[in-house]
């Protein structure tokens, strides 16, 4: 009977860590690559808590919990320039945020 | 012999059978007659009205926004109060002041008035009095 | 535990005062209602309690704090310094700024923001835990994502914090990731323990590898090194000058800190004699400083190159800024002693020549509303104080000798020729005559166009000649007089944990 290993854990955090990136690099609305943002982290947070049980050592779960505190606060943030710049230019979509280029 | 992975797929399988299968054998036996009132969605026996993707209030996101990071503080709360017992007057203390800085947040938050739902004042149409068609085209020429 | 906490408490008070000053400042934009500059005057308050403190730590010793949260050691409080200095002095340039004084804003927020934007750099420069790191960093990051788009109503500074939140979140994603797989790895989060375990136990190379590449690109996206810098020239476009000045140099200095604190910390050998060569000895098999020198050339050149062709002087100043990133990083890559002690000159240097230019640059844009480099025709002429420091603070970026530009590059050169790094001293030097190029197209435009019929001087206070002087002397002073600036950065080498 082989169990849920490590390595599992760790497959499917950088997995969803890949998704996140990609989601980043090609979607264009600004909102969703927030949340491709918070993908990234919560994967990570996944691989902590897997290192940590595998450790037996709580530290892991600790740095998660920061990590979570740390993310909500800075989407709260990004939503806020979002609707910051939504007011200026009536639009989220990250192609046309483009006043400076090289 | 079944490795416990085994036996999750085994669900996946036979979940993805009941859902498959129910949705086969309605669309086989049920009688296939449309007309336009059956194909709109249903909104409790009203005609559906504008676009389901309509563009919410932004106070909803100054609210939201607000709420998620005060709630997120129950994270270090939680473990807090679990082991409170063990250590004592000093983690009571620095709890306080963890608090107390997030207090100055909220005072700020209220003084700064992102709190206040304020009500949409309602708008009353007023109806204006017809005027003559003479009189309109009259005005509209002098403008 | 207790014992350890309440002797922590007591090195905590330069970051309990700046905490302090803080919440005061939340509290006093609430109860203030009208526009005033006492924010500005309490921040200013707030920092001289700090440095108090400070100097009181200098005194101190080595210390490591809360369990190996933070090292209070010579290192921190030398950057401790250089970042008190430049936050000081920003605030100076904020009650000036036309662009953030103009109409109704209230700027209660704006000094708030920047106490805990200093807060978090302060933070950065001790941190000694990997969780440390992370928090200091963001702490850092968020304050600075809403101060880059404090001018709210003008579209490019809402556009440059959008970009800057979008690269910053990315990248601290990606230091995280690295973060989890070293803690996975070693089992430790203090860079204490990560030495211990890289050092003794036997570790999956390839893993680390990736690890350290990751982490790498939490520092590289904080001091701007090449493959990280995208964000860099638009923020520094896109925000208010003032911000834009202090990010190009006590944002970078804390992410140079806590850069050289973990990987001289983690990496460090210590049953190799060489503490030069040790400090990478942790890794067999993988060149390192390679790897950063790689960087650090890319760094360089490409901020120098882009330069030339900028007209905006806010952005040219972003990418000179981004190339001389790239020369401190030559530093890094040396890793001895020589190297970190000319890398710590060069901060003190930096501070003043690129705040001078800064500061230049923002008493013309109040006079003439622009930023390009046509607003500084015939300068030369019709303010000549203005242009002569301009002159100076250019030609001490370039590092033309007596300037104190010259003695930071002299320092950094001679630790790299001394470590054998010969073909890097060349692309150095390449590099400084490239950027001599764009910094002289200025200078060009000061002094040898005629300035247009309808130019006026531009007028100025008792209070700018002040600020002015204070950035002029030492630019001049240091490049002549630098025996204990160095003395004193010899000095600052030492971290908690190394003998």
């Amino acid at each position: 009977m082989t169990g849920i290993a490590l390595h599992h854990y760790l497959a499917l955090s950088a997995i969803l860590f890949t998704i996140g990136v990609v989601g980043v690099l090609t979607r264009r609305n600004a909102i969703i690559v927030f949340m491709c943002v918070e993908l990234m982290l919560n994967s990570v947070n996944l691989s902590l808590v897997a290192f940590s049980a595998y450790l037996g050592n709580p530290t892991g779960q600790i740095l998660v919990f920061f990590v979570m505190t740390v993310a909500a606060a800075e989407a709260a943030v990004g939503l806020a320039i979002i609707i910051a710049l939504f007011r200026n230019k009536q639009t989220v979509n990250i192609d046309e945020i483009n006043i400076m280029k090289w | 012999m079944l490795t416990e992975f085994g036996r999750v797929f085994i669900f996946l399988i036979i979940g993805a059978i009941f859902v498959a299968g129910g949705l086969i054998t309605a669309w086989l036996v049920r009688p296939h007659r449309w007309y336009p009132g059956k194909l709109t969605s249903y909104e409790c026996g009203e005609e559906p009205v504008g676009d389901s993707w309509v563009r919410f209030n932004i106070r909803f996101y100054v609210v939201a926004l607000i709420f998620l990071i005060f709630d997120v503080e129950i994270v270090f709360l939680f473990p807090w109060a679990v082991v409170y017992q063990k250590l004592g007057l000093y983690a009571f203390i620095e709890m306080m002041i963890f608090l107390a800085i997030l207090l100055v947040g909220y005072a700020y938050v209220w003084g700064k008035g992102d709190l206040d739902w304020d009500k949409p004042t309602p708008h009353i149409p007023v109806i204006k009095k017809q005027k003559p068609v003479e009189q309109a085209y009259a005005e509209e020429v002098t403008v | 535990m207790l014992e350890q906490i309440v002797h922590s408490v007591k090195l905590l008070q330069p970051e309990t005062a700046l905490a302090v000053t803080f919440c005061v400042l939340l509290v006093l934009d609430l109860v203030v209602r009208r526009k005033s500059n006492l924010a500005a005057w309490l921040a200013l308050l707030g920092l001289v309690v700090t440095a108090f403190f400070v100097l009181q730590q200098a005194s101190s010793g080595q210390n490591s704090i809360f369990f190996n949260m933070l090292a209070v050691d010579s290192f921190s409080v030398f950057f401790k310094f250089v970042i008190l200095a430049s936050s000081f002095l920003i605030i100076l340039f904020s009650l000036q700024s036309d662009e953030l004084n103009s109409g109704t804003r209230r700027l209660g927020e704006y000094y708030s923001l920047i106490i805990a934007l200093t807060l978090g750099m302060f933070l950065m420069t001790g941190a000694s835990n990997l969780l440390m790191m992370y928090l200091s960093i963001e702490l850092t990051s968020i304050s600075s994502y809403i101060l880059a788009g404090y001018t709210k109503e003008a579209e490019d500074s809402s556009e440059a914090s959008l970009k800057y939140v979008i690269y910053g979140a990315v990248s601290s994603g990606m230091m995280l990731y690295g973060i989890s797989m070293l803690y996975g790895l070693t089992g430790a989060v203090d860079i204490y323990g990560i030495n211990r375990a890289l050092t003794e136990g036997d570790i999956n190379l390839m893993a680390l590898m990736i690890a350290s590449i990751l982490m790498v690109a939490g520092f590289g996206y904080k001091i701007s090194a090449v493959p990280f810098h995208f964000w860099t020239p638009d923020v520094y476009e896109g925000a208010p000058i003032t911000i834009t000045a202090f990010l190009s140099v006590a944002s970078k200095a804390a992410g140079f800190a806590m850069m050289m604190r973990f990987f001289k910390v983690s990496f460090l050998d210590p049953t190799v004699g060489n503490l030069a060569m040790g400090a990478w000895a942790s890794f067999q098999g993988f060149e390192w400083n390679q790897l950063l020198a790689a960087i650090s050339v890319l760094t360089m050149t490409l901020g120098n190159l882009v330069a030339i062709w900028q007209n905006n002087l806010k952005r040219l100043l972003a990418y000179s800024s981004i190339a001389h990133a790239g020369y401190m990083l030559m530093g890094v890559v040396v890793l001895s002693n020589e190297g970190l002690a000319a890398v710590l000159i060069y901060f003190v240097v930096y501070l003043f020549m690129n705040l001078g230019a800064f500061y230049t640059v923002m008493i013309v844009a109040n006079k003439t509303g622009s930023e390009d480099i046509e607003a500084y025709k015939g300068l030369g002429y019709r303010t000549p104080l203005i242009g002569v420091a301009m002159t100076i603070f250019l030609l001490s970026l370039t590092g033309i000798p007596p300037t104190a530009g010259f003695v930071g590059k002299l320092y950094l050169f001679a630790a790299l020729i001394n470590g054998k790094w010969f073909w890097l001293v060349v692309i150095g030097a390449l590099n400084s005559v490239v950027s001599l190029y764009y910094y002289v197209r200025i200078l060009r435009n000061m002094f040898l166009k005629t300035p247009e019929r309808s130019a006026e001087p531009i007028q100025f206070s008792f209070a700018h000649v002040t600020i002015l002087l204070v950035l002029l002397i030492p630019t001049i002073l240091l490049g002549v007089y630098f025996g204990p600036l160095v003395e004193y950065a010899q000095a600052s080498l030492v971290m908690f944990g190394i003998q």
